[in-house]
């Protein structure tokens, strides 16, 4: 008896044997194995704004905890909203954060959803009229306007997805040139938490007529806080 | 004509009558077209990013069985469960048994062409679980009982007015939620949110995985695949065996392409690589310190379904095709009878090589007729597939099957008689050019004779020049001298 695994990976094996695939397939992996050298951050800083301004994203400056937690809460009282979920203080990267939040009048919300499903699905439930969802970032790469999220303890995947706006709190040295420069300097970072998502701007849709729309099922503002 | 062709003939004739269709189509893939053309001017070196990510995709499908072993021990290792479907009924029955075993009455599905392909929506709905589409498009065709028209977008051939007389309709929808496109997309963001947040599974399909790491990666631009792949407590993904890079930086080289080509963006708004289930302890901070979302099983659903056999054939270089849209928005035929006319899952030039590659040629070779060969989809293809070659070999081995016409099989030793011999074949386009000239109008023959009526059906054959070509030729050496 042989198993599905088995005759598949054997039918492959046959493939191969007949296949008629061009020669690209041997030789060595391609030019991103070459490095280019990094521009310096203001220029990255400028590149980064640029391209997630075009994707209707906004990007603030700031400089100092208070400075950060003021720009969260106007950003919060322009939208409407009372309550947040966020990472945890550690890996937001902006010490006291949270608390300086709090004193502004922004609650957060904790979640876990755990293993139950009943709870799971009650505890998700309650996050429905969350209104914003607070983060910091792995990365923020320059030419796409891309902020690189990698989940695990206190950096919950859907902070930055089911809230209607997000913010990001990202250090500037955090910048990067593209993904491809990034995962040639951290090669196994894909594989540093359940799920590594990269964020370029709102969520978007353009299926009925082309016609452009944000916010069709994650965010429809993101704004980045980038701190120097 | 096989009955296969005659109702391709058909839906062709359908939808060149259909003038809002055709309006539709000029717009959608004019644009898409337009936005990789502009996408790609923006890259610095874009024919050598091209060049990476095909060489990403050759490294991977070279050696696809060492790969797939890779990927498959790699992603078991990281918690993953790993199944293996050796056709579409195999992929129906073993995602049905999760469902069924989980007790799951909802599922929450983002885009996935592999999960059309397998038709898993009847067979989970027959299993008791209700399936909802999310991504947008797919929505509105589920809603409308409906096919997509698209690999990218869906509902090409639907109206804003159709999309709101289905919202008002199917969803009870008030004159104010379908007033503009906007409100019709806070309506469906309401509508699918709901479901979201009760679904007991969330379905996907996988754009590429990493061989390396057991890693699966999932482009949208809504984030409703962010959703699916997070909220539910058990997440299914549905990977055609054939998507693999080798490595975290073949990722980013298939990334660089994928996004431009389909969309025209730089990269799509959510780029989601996921590796194994939410893990229960990430370390320091004791035993509380797990992910805190996420969903708590991952089954990845390997998928054969014809694809190994494929892999033997003249035409397995379709495999390292990332099903980014954009042979379709390039192809002449495509941009005048848009996805449906093909009949299949897979339309456009990559389905008329996809379809007779994994089905057989016999129901599907006269998709590869339905080409000029003016390669316009080889020169946009983000891993520079030989797609009008590959049409060729379909031609091929429908004719080496006989499966051509009996007019066209018995014409074709003659016309290679006459094609062979420079005298008879001069004599005979006089004979032919003298015909042609009685059946002209205006410089153009609106119907030829006997069986070649049939090209004239849907088209006008341009009335031969006075002289020919060796005519002409012979004429102006003349003249010099």
């Amino acid at each position: 008896m042989t198993t599905p695994r088995e005759r598949i990976l054997a039918s492959i094996r046959g493939g191969l044997l007949r296949a008629s695939l061009p020669a690209d397939g041997d030789g060595r992996p391609g030019r991103h194995d070459d490095a280019p050298a990094a521009p310096a951050v203001r220029e990255m800083a400028e590149q980064f704004t640029a391209a997630l301004t075009a994707l209707s994203g906004h990007v603030h400056r700031a400089s100092g905890t208070e400075s950060v937690a003021d720009l969260i809460a106007g950003i919060a009282r322009d939208r409407q909203a009372a309550s947040c979920i966020s990472w945890d203080d550690g890996p937001l990267g902006c010490a006291g954060l949270l608390a300086a939040l709090a004193s502004r009048g922004l609650t957060r919300v904790t979640y876990d959803v755990s293993g139950d499903p009943e709870r799971r699905l009650l505890d998700a439930a309650s996050l429905a009229g969350v209104g914003l969802g607070v983060t910091g970032a792995h990365a923020a790469l320059a030419d796409t306007g891309g902020l690189v999220l990698v989940s695990g303890p206190g950096r919950g995947r859907l902070v930055s997805v089911l809230p209607p706006v997000h913010v990001a709190v990202v250090e500037e040295r955090r910048l990067r040139p593209s993904l491809a420069a990034l995962l040639r300097e951290e090669p196994d970072l894909l594989d540093a938490g359940s799920n590594v998502v990269i964020v370029a701007g709102p969520s978007r849709t353009a299926d009925i007529e082309m016609t452009l729309t944000h916010g069709v099922h994650g965010p429809k503002h993101v704004h980045v806080i980038l701190v120097a | 004509m096989t009955d296969a062709a005659l109702a391709f003939h058909r839906r062709i004739d359908a939808a060149l009558a259909d003038v809002r269709l055709r309006q539709a189509l000029a717009l959608t893939t004019g644009r898409l077209a337009g936005g990789r053309t502009a996408a790609f001017a923006g890259l610095a070196d874009s024919e050598a990013c091209r060049d990476d990510a095909r060489r990403a995709r050759a490294r991977a499908i070279a050696r696809l069985d060492s790969s797939l072993d890779q990927f498959a021990t790699a992603a078991s290792a990281r918690g993953c469960t790993i199944h293996w479907a050796e056709t579409a009924a195999d992929a129906r029955q073993i995602i049905s048994g999760i469902a069924r075993e989980r007790g799951i009455r909802l599922a929450v599905k983002s885009k996935s062409m592999a999960t059309e392909e397998v038709e898993l929506n009847e067979a989970l709905e027959h299993a008791g679980v209700r399936v909802v589409e999310t991504d947008l498009g797919e929505f509105v065709v589920q809603l409308g009982g409906d096919r997509p028209s698209h690999i990218i977008t869906p509902i090409i051939h639907r109206s804003r007015q159709d999309v709101a007389a289905l919202f008002r309709e199917k969803l009870g929808a008030t004159a104010e939620d379908v007033a503009d496109i906007p409100a019709m997309t806070a309506l469906a963001r309401r509508v699918l949110r709901a479901e979201f947040l009760q679904a007991g599974m969330g379905i996907s399909g996988v754009n590429l995985a990493v061989a390396e790491t057991g890693s699966i990666c999932i482009v949208t631009n809504e984030g409703n695949g962010r959703l699916t792949t997070t909220l539910p407590r058990v997440h299914v993904a549905l990977l055609g065996l054939e998507r693999l890079v080798p490595t975290a930086a073949d990722l980013a080289a298939v990334l660089t392409v994928l996004a431009r080509s389909a969309t025209g963006q730089a990269s799509s708004v959510y780029t989601n690589v996921i590796t194994g289930p939410r893990r229960r302890s990430g370390g320091p901070g004791g035993p509380q310190a797990g992910d805190p979302d996420g969903p708590d099983e991952l089954h990845i659903v390997i998928l054969d379904n014809g694809r190994s056999r494929l892999l033997g054939t003249a035409l397995s270089e379709i495999l390292y095709c990332v099903r980014c849209g954009a042979c379709l928005n390039a192809c002449p035929v495509y941009r005048l009878v848009g996805g449906h006319a093909y009949g299949g899952v897979y339309p456009g030039p990559v389905g008329s090589v996809v379809m007779p590659g994994l089905h057989g040629v016999e129901a599907w070779a006269e998709l590869a007729h339905a080409s000029s060969l003016c390669g316009a989809c080889r020169d946009v293809c983000p891993v520079k597939i030989d797609l009008p070659h590959l049409l060729l070999a379909v031609r091929r081995e429908a004719a080496a099957k006989r499966l051509a016409p009996v007019w066209i099989r018995a014409a074709m030793p003659v016309y290679a008689a006459v094609a062979t011999r420079p005298r008879l074949y001069r004599w005979a386009g006089r004979a032919a050019a003298r015909l042609a000239r009685v059946l002209q109008h205006d410089g153009w023959i609106r119907r030829l004779p006997g069986p070649l009526a049939a090209w004239t059906a849907s088209r006008d054959f341009p009335a031969p020049a006075a002289r020919s070509f060796v005519e002409e030729h012979q004429a102006r050496k003349a003249a010099e001298r």
